[in-house]
């Protein structure tokens, strides 16, 4: 196949709309847990390995809180209301808030005169006590996953950008009756007992208007330019963009983030300054760790993730990654390379080559370190390892 | 001088340390920081009554290795395929043994890579198997073949689905179908039995057994008449599928098959009915497993895949195996890969039963290549003859609430390849 | 005369050595024969990361993709071109480990050009997303085996444990030589201040893209050897946590020491196998270990920090504190017998001997941050200022 040729008759232009939608959903994501490794090491110059586990610990929590409230393995219960939904978040927050400080008293505290890359060993260190630990405690075979049934809001938001074809409605609602007519002459049949080719005539009979049928209720769906966004998606997309109003608001406006970004800037000098440089970086980590918390608990609510304790790795490569292309350290650079993230892989799957959706993250990463070698909102400096 | 002097001590306090410490657990003393919560939640581990117990290799006992994935990406396939092993082992011990001799069961871990896979194999060897037992993946299992391959140790594989192994038929064998039979079976039962003419096909793209899954379902389908619409890959731990399930509805498919396993499937087809893809859903056994049910939520149900048996199926052995389950681990097999690994456990005492010599590996290898019409929980299996593949009916299965409900058997010889 | 004696005197006893090592090896079976041979591989690729991230200070966190590209680029060229060549044992594998090693350059070639302009964790990421490039690349390739892997064709499959360990001596040499002549100082100039280095004169980016291209290299050759002893090579072989586990090996070892690389690339190998033996541990216990072993670390941490006196007192502080945490797991381990719960629990020491192999790196960094050798090499002058006798140094200090 020439390769020029399918690279063109890949492009779906119709579903370019709603692609972009899915490339801002994924991106929220990154952007959200790269907030807590961009805040870390912002003020700590560590590359916090562990925070794709804390992200882990929280997906856990939120299942253990929705087994406590009934919502477990094949539970009766009906659909909740949005309290539950709450008391999940609250839980993973507050839970991995915890995780975070502790890990930081514990581990990295020890470490700070240390030179960096002791600390980071000691994160790799950590990263690999929390998986492997986890795996001794938690629930991981088979991995279970939330039950959908406590997330209230699994319908999903439509928006008509071009109307479609009304003609295939009335196609639509004739070939149903078809359908419905030959399926109940296919049941009949095959309860009854009836020889095997009349069966088999019924049966192919009933899944040609079956498959009249899908065809044109797909076609109806097809038709004209959509966007879907499942409420549960926009409900993380938005609690992304609020938390991280809400954090730049924090940073930006408030003495702790006055603080924050003095330790960042000179830590010695912060410290002299009457700066409780301690008090400052728990409260970082608790921050990044909670907004960790907020996304494991969506993540695995509202997309249905089956959990081990491997589930950190990926989101926390990737978001490391989108970290440091934003610029690590920088809050706007953060939510910027998430979002790039989301959308370049997007385009690669759009484009048909979902393949090597990750191998072209990567190449954009370098691509753009290449230009700006200390990303895209980021100053490089010189420093040593 | 003096720095250079305490930095040594230093050293050698953290060596002794370190060493004292290992040395105390090895003693049965234990040691190591658990994480948070560590003391809380050990029920998950403590409430099977079946443990691997004692390791050592003991001269009077009959020694069958495994080689599980405990560690790592395949854990919950591997921890499977351990308790099915456990299960069948302590069921010839209970019952008298292999001729009076007892049987014991030693375990390496493969940490889920084929690395040390190879190293676990070794290990087991020179340990004195004489026959041995893993894994659940293809790639691994091509490695503990070559470490058997030269003392001609006998390897039954639990979940290998790959149709190339080295050393297939000769001293490998094993107790599941190839994806030469599972993809045309699938393929056969959407082309006849669900009339679709337009699939588009998801595979994870990390996993060998997922992109050879997919494959062969391409070939049989389009040999029969289907039209193979699109594929879209994903790898193993991706949590959003959106954009390719996107890609997939413009392409207007009427069903999609779905090769991987169930961790990813179930959140792919819960996402799919979020993007309006309307479609009949269709898999390999990857999908075995309670928890799809849960991930997959309403969408999943009314989704088929090829299965070696069914919860609810009436054969005795299906029975037997999930009664004692529920006794040992209580619950059911989490994945297949429970049953596979008492078949594959199974078939290996089968073989020792039958052999002249049960310290022998060549004699057990010789016995084990014989096997005839074993009544495995996953179907009959018979090695003589068959180049290391068991020819064995493959089952369609369909997603309800209550479980899996058969909906049709294939025979071997019914397949269109 | 006496210098060139001495060199060829440690040639030949080096290569004794390692055929000594061959036949010791095979007598004990295939088990530790494996061992070995992963061993050797293992030190190779410490101490070739060592030259990238201790020596020359450049931060990279991919070098398991070298390691892979080295694997793939002989395996293959054996599938595909060696039959055809007519070279048969040592000399074959030494051409496809040149082979594997000429690849992995390239790469290393290409993974340091960017370098120039990037430093400390940017690079990092790039080196990270070089690996994952290299491993999706593989996976999607056909020839390459894809997600299965590449069988190797068994009349390449060569047992040379002589070679690998070779070829982990040659390593070791290639640094030490660069470390003890002016050939390195550029290098340890670029590892304290790159700025400084370049004003006076160091060619930065030659000292950084050659550091990478003989690192790369390195990592290649063992590459190759794995390929043609295993015989089956896959992308799940060179994951990304295979390249942590090597840094790990450089920092724990001592950054910049080749001696702490090399040693701790062998022990680290060998924890996890040794931890294959552990007998299965009761929840009671392992709870008591922890308590025990948390405050016998933080104890030790507290005298490391605060007592200055004398290292006699010192050392025997240590060893109380030691056993006084043995007591404590005894008596704690006594006291949770009787929680049920606990006592019925138990851990199969296939599911702890991961946490362990990672407690330990916890600890041993709190510990001692510096690595376990610091900036120190092995040398019998420093073994005799160790006993406390005044030797004039020779290398480079650093």
């Amino acid at each position: 196949m020439d390769l020029g040729v399918s690279l063109w008759a890949a492009f779906e232009l119709s579903t370019l709309p709603q692609q972009v939608v899915n490339g801002l959903l994924l991106g929220a994501i990154y952007a959200l847990i790269a907030l807590g490794y961009t805040m870390v090491y912002g003020v700590l110059r560590l590359i916090n390995f562990a925070h794709g586990e804390v992200f882990m610990l929280g997906a856990y929590t939120a299942l253990f809180a929705s087994w406590f409230l009934g919502y477990g393995k094949g539970s009766s219960l009906e659909t909740s209301g949005p309290l539950n939904l709450m008391i999940l978040l609250i839980a993973s927050m507050c839970v991995c808030g915890i995780v975070g400080v502790a890990i930081e008293r514990f581990a990295y505290r020890p470490m700070r005169s240390q030179p960096r890359i002791a600390a980071l060993i000691t994160a790799i260190g950590v990263s690999l006590l929390i998986q492997y630990g986890g795996a001794l405690v938690l629930p991981i075979a088979p991995p279970p996953s939330i039950n959908e049934k406590v997330n209230p809001y699994r319908g999903v938001v439509t928006m008509n950008l071009v109307g479609g074809d009304p003609q295939l409605l009335e196609g639509y609602e004739k070939a149903k009756i078809e359908f419905e007519t030959t399926e109940k002459a296919w049941t009949e049949a095959r309860a009854s007992k009836q020889p095997d080719d009349v069966v088999r005539a019924l049966r192919d009979k009933k899944n040609d208007a079956d498959r009249t049928m899908g065809d044109l209720q797909r076609r109806m769906d097809n038709s004209g330019v959509k966007i879907r966004i499942p409420q549960g998606q926009l409900i993380m997309f938005g609690t992304t963009i609020v938390l991280m109003i809400m954090l730049t608001y924090l940073v930006m406006f408030t003495a702790v983030g006055r603080a924050m970004r003095a330790v960042s800037h000179d830590f010695d000098s912060a410290s002299l300054m009457g700066i409780n440089v301690g008090k400052i970086v728990t409260i970082t980590f608790l921050i990044g760790s909670m907004l960790a918390g907020a996304g494991a608990m969506m993540n695995a609510t509202f997309l249905g993730t089956p959990l081990t304790t491997f589930f950190g790795v990926m989101p926390g490569v990737k978001a490391f990654v989108a970290a440091v292309l934003g610029g690590i350290g920088n809050i706007p650079g953060a939510v910027l390379g998430g979002f790039l993230m989301g959308i370049a892989e997007t385009a690669v799957i759009w484009a048909g080559y979902g393949q090597y959706k990750d191998a072209i993250a990567f190449i954009v990463l370098i691509v753009v370190l290449l230009f700006r070698p200390g990303g895209l909102l980021g100053s490089a400096k010189v420093e040593k390892v | 001088m003096n720095v250079k002097l305490r930095s040594a001590a230093f050293s050698a306090v953290a060596c002794f340390v370190l060493g004292g410490l290992l040395a105390g657990c090895g003693s049965g003393g234990g040691s190591s920081t658990g994480d948070t919560g560590g003391t809380s939640g050990s029920s998950s581990t403590s409430g099977s009554t079946l443990q691997p117990g004692d390791q050592t290799p003991d001269p009077n006992k009959i020694k069958i290795g495994l080689v599980a994935s405990i560690n790592g990406d395949l854990k919950p396939w591997g921890m499977d395929s351990q308790n099915g092993a456990l299960l069948a082992v302590d069921e010839i011990n209970k019952a008298g043994g292999i001729n009076g001799k007892q049987v014991q069961l030693l375990i390496e871990d493969s940490n889920s890579t084929p690395e040390q896979g190879k190293t676990a194999a070794e290990r087991l060897i020179s340990k004195g198997c004489v026959a041995v037992v893993g894994e659940v993946a293809s790639g691994i299992t091509a490695q503990i073949a070559l470490a058997a391959q030269e003392k001609k140790i006998p390897v039954v594989a639990v979940g290998a689905t790959k149709t190339e192994l080295p050393g297939i038929g000769q001293h490998v064998f094993r107790v599941c179908y190839t994806d030469d039979l599972q993809g045309p079976v699938m393929a056969t039962f959407a082309y006849e039995e669900l009339g679709l003419r337009n699939v588009a096909i998801v595979t994870d793209n990390k996993q060998p057994y997922s992109t050879y899954l997919s494959k062969t379902f391409r070939d049989s389908f389009e040999k029969q008449g289907g039209k193979i619409v699109d594929e879209q890959f994903y790898e193993s731990k991706q949590t959003q599928f959106g954009p390719l399930l996107t890609n997939l509805k413009a392409k207007n498919p009427d069903g999609l098959f779905l090769s991987g396993y169930f961790t990813e499937v179930g959140p792919i087809v819960r996402q799919a009915a979020e993007a309006g893809l309307n479609a009949k859903f269709l898999g390999g056994d990857g999908w075995d497993s309670a928890e799809i049910l849960t991930s997959g939520g309403d969408a999943i149900l009314g989704g088929f895949f090829c299965n070696h048996y069914n919860n609810q199926e009436d054969r005795p052995e299906v029975k037997t195996f999930l009664e004692k389950w529920q006794a040992a681990f209580g619950g059911v097999p989490g994945t297949t890969m429970g049953a596979l690994g008492y078949d594959a456990v199974g078939v290996a005492i089968d073989g020792l039963k039958r052999a002249s010599d049960v310290n022998s590996a060549e004699s057990v290898l010789a016995a084990i290549s014989e096997t005839e019409g074993f009544a495995g929980v996953s179907g009959v299996i018979t090695l003589k003859g068959s180049g290391g593949n068991p020819d064995k009916r493959a089952l369609v299965v369909k997603l309800a609430k209550e479980g899996q409900v058969y909906e049709k058997a294939y025979e071997v010889s019914e397949v269109k390849r | 005369m006496k210098f060139f004696a001495v060199r060829a005197g440690s040639i030949a006893l080096a290569v004794a050595a390692c055929f000594a090592l061959q036949s010791f090896a095979i007598g004990k079976g295939d088990l530790v024969f494996r061992l070995v041979f992963l061993a050797g591989l293992y030190v190779t690729l410490a101490v070739s990361l060592n030259l990238i991230n201790g020596i020359t200070g450049q931060f990279s966190i991919g070098h398991a993709a070298f390691y892979m590209v080295g694997a793939y680029g002989a395996g293959y060229t054996a599938n595909n071109y060696a039959g055809s060549w007519g070279l048969k044992g040592p000399l074959l594998m030494l051409v496809l480990l040149l082979i594997g090693a000429v690849v992995a350059a390239v790469a290393g070639l290409v993974v340091g050009l960017p370098s120039l302009r990037l430093r400390g964790d940017y690079l990092a990421v790039v080196t990270l997303g070089f690996g994952e490039i290299i491993r999706i690349f593989v996976q999607n390739s056909p020839p390459l085996g894809g997600a299965y892997g590449l069988t190797v064709d068994a009349q390449f499959k060569f047992k040379y444990v002589w070679m690998v360990w070779l070829l982990a001596i040659l390593c070791i040499a290639v640094c030490r030589n660069l470390l003890k002549t002016a050939h390195g100082l550029p290098f340890l100039a670029v590892r304290e201040d790159e700025i400084a280095s370049s004003a006076m004169g160091v060619n930065v980016t030659r000292v950084k893209v050659t550091a990478f291209v003989i690192g790369s290299a390195f990592a290649g050759a063992a590459g190759a050897m794995l390929a043609n002893f295993d015989g089956f090579i896959s992308p799940t072989s060179f994951p990304m946590e295979l390249s942590f586990t090597i840094l790990t090996m450089v920092v724990l070892g001592g950054t910049g020491s080749i001696t702490g690389s090399a040693l701790a690339g062998g022990v680290l190998f060998y924890i996890p196998e040794y931890l294959r033996d552990l007998k299965p541990v009761s929840g009671s216990s392992l709870v008591a270990a922890v308590i025990a072993v948390i405050a016998a670390v933080y104890v030790v941490k507290r005298i490391a920090d605060h007592y200055h006196g004398d290292k006699g007192k010192r050392a025997a502080l240590y060893l109380g504190t030691i056993i006084a945490g043995v007591v404590l797991q005894i008596i704690l381990a006594a006291v949770f017998k009787n929680v049920p719960s606990l006592a019925n629990a138990n851990f199969e020491a296939s599911k702890l001997r991961m946490v362990i192999f990672s407690s330990t790196l916890i600890i041993l960094m709190l510990l001692r941050p510096q690595g376990v050798f610091a900036h120190h090499e092995f040398s019998w002058s420093w073994i005799q200022r160790l006993l406390g006798k005044k030797v004039p140094t020779t290398a480079v200090s650093v």
